[in-house]
C-alpha cells in the first residue's frame, strides 16, 4: 500500500515511547481488553501473596489476609468504577461516536503499572517496616525490629508505587482520549471528575463487599 | 513530485486556482476557481482517505494496514470530516456527532 507520511511512526525511539506512554495508539478495543483483563487478574494474584489490597481506583494498601476471589474482586471493581463514568461523559462531551469495548480494553489495559506495584510489595521486608512503623506510631514496647535492608527495599518499594500511580494515571487519562476522542480542557476536567467520583464509588464498594464477607482490607 | 500548494505562503489563506492548461494544444483557461475539498486537505490526510477508500471504508481494515488501534483510526477520520466541513463553509459550527 502507499505510504502514508504523517501516520507511519518509523522512529524506533518515539514508537517506544508511544508504547509506554500511550499504547492505546497501537492497541485498543477486545485485545487490549483481554491483556488487560489478564493483567488485572495476575496483579491481584500476586498482591494476595503479599495481603496487598488494591481496594480502590488509585488506592494500595498492605493489609489483611483475605480469599483470593477478594483480591480478584477487588481490582474488577476498580477497573469498572473507573470506565462507568469515563464511559458516561464521553457520551456526553464527545463529539464522536465511540465503542464501549475501546473504554473498557484501554482502561484495563492502563492498569499494567500496578502489576509492577504488586511485585515490589511481594517482599516481606514492606511487611515488617509497615509492621514497625504501627508500632511505633501505637507506642508498643517492645517495638518490632527492623534492618536497614528492610528499610532500603520499603524506600524502594514506596519510590516505585508512587511512580507507577502516577503512570498508570497518565496511561488512563491517554486510553479516555484516545477511546473517546477527547482532548483539551473538556478531557482534563471530565477526567479528573470521573476518576475523583470513580475513587469514591470503588471506595464505597469494597468496603461493602469487606463488610459483607467480613474482611478488612 | 511537485506538492499542489493550497495556502498562501504569506497570508495561510486558502489558493484559489487561477489558470488552467492543456498540455497537448497549449490551450489556456483562466479565470478563478475553488479548489475542490479533498484537494484542500494536506498531502497526509489525502492520502490517509485514500487508503480509506482502497480499505472500501473498514477501519478496522484500515487499523490493521497502518498497525494502529481502531480508535485511533477513527479519530484521525474523525479529525479530517472535521476538516472538510470547515472547508465546505468555514463559518459552520458543528455541535453534532459524527456518524
Amino acid at each position: 500500500m502507499t505510504e502514508i507520511p504523517a501516520n507511519s511512526e518509523t522512529a524506533t525511539s518515539k514508537r517506544l515511547s508511544q508504547w509506554l506512554f500511550n499504547p492505546f495508539r497501537f492497541i485498543a478495543g477486545f485485545k487490549a481488553l483481554c491483556l488487560g483483563l489478564v493483567i488485572i487478574l495476575v496483579s491481584a494474584f500476586v498482591g494476595s501473596l503479599s495481603s496487598t489490597h488494591f481496594d480502590g481506583v488509585l488506592d494500595v494498601h498492605t493489609g489483611a489476609e483475605a480469599p483470593l476471589w477478594f483480591f480478584f474482586a477487588e481490582s474488577v471493581i476498580d477497573w469498572l468504577c473507573i470506565v462507568v463514568p469515563l464511559f458516561f461523559f464521553g457520551l456526553i462531551v464527545s463529539r464522536s461516536s465511540f465503542r464501549i469495548i475501546d473504554v473498557l480494553g484501554t482502561q484495563a489495559l492502563a492498569r499494567w503499572p500496578y502489576l509492577i506495584t504488586a511485585l515490589v510489595l511481594f517482599p516481606d521486608a514492606n511487611r515488617k517496616v509497615l509492621v514497625y512503623l504501627m508500632s511505633q506510631l501505637a507506642q508498643n514496647t517492645p517495638a518490632a525490629t527492623i534492618d536497614y535492608i528492610d528499610m532500603s527495599i520499603f524506600a524502594f518499594a514506596m519510590i516505585v508505587t508512587i511512580l507507577m500511580a502516577v503512570w498508570m494515571v497518565a496511561l488512563m487519562y491517554r486510553g479516555y482520549c484516545v477511546s473517546c476522542n477527547l482532548k483539551g480542557p473538556r478531557a482534563i476536567i471530565t477526567f479528573i471528575v470521573g476518576v475523583v467520583g470513580a475513587e469514591i464509588l470503588s471506595k464505597f464498594a469494597v468496603l461493602l463487599l469487606a463488610d459483607s464477607v467480613k474482611v478488612l482490607p | 513530485m511537485k506538492v499542489l500548494p493550497i495556502v498562501c505562503p504569506s497570508c495561510n489563506s486558502h489558493l484559489k486556482v487561477k489558470s488552467l492548461i492543456c498540455e497537448q494544444c497549449q490551450t489556456e483557461i483562466q479565470g478563478q476557481y475553488e479548489l475542490p475539498s479533498l484537494a484542500r486537505l494536506s498531502a497526509d490526510d489525502q492520502a490517509f482517505i485514500l487508503e480509506f477508500i482502497k480499505a472500501s471504508g473498514s477501519l478496522k481494515e484500515m487499523a490493521g494496514l497502518l498497525g494502529l488501534s481502531y480508535p485511533t483510526v477513527r479519530n484521525r477520520l474523525d479529525e479530517i470530516i472535521e476538516r472538510i466541513k470547515f472547508a465546505g463553509n468555514p463559518e459552520v459550527n458543528n455541535g453534532g456527532k459524527n456518524r
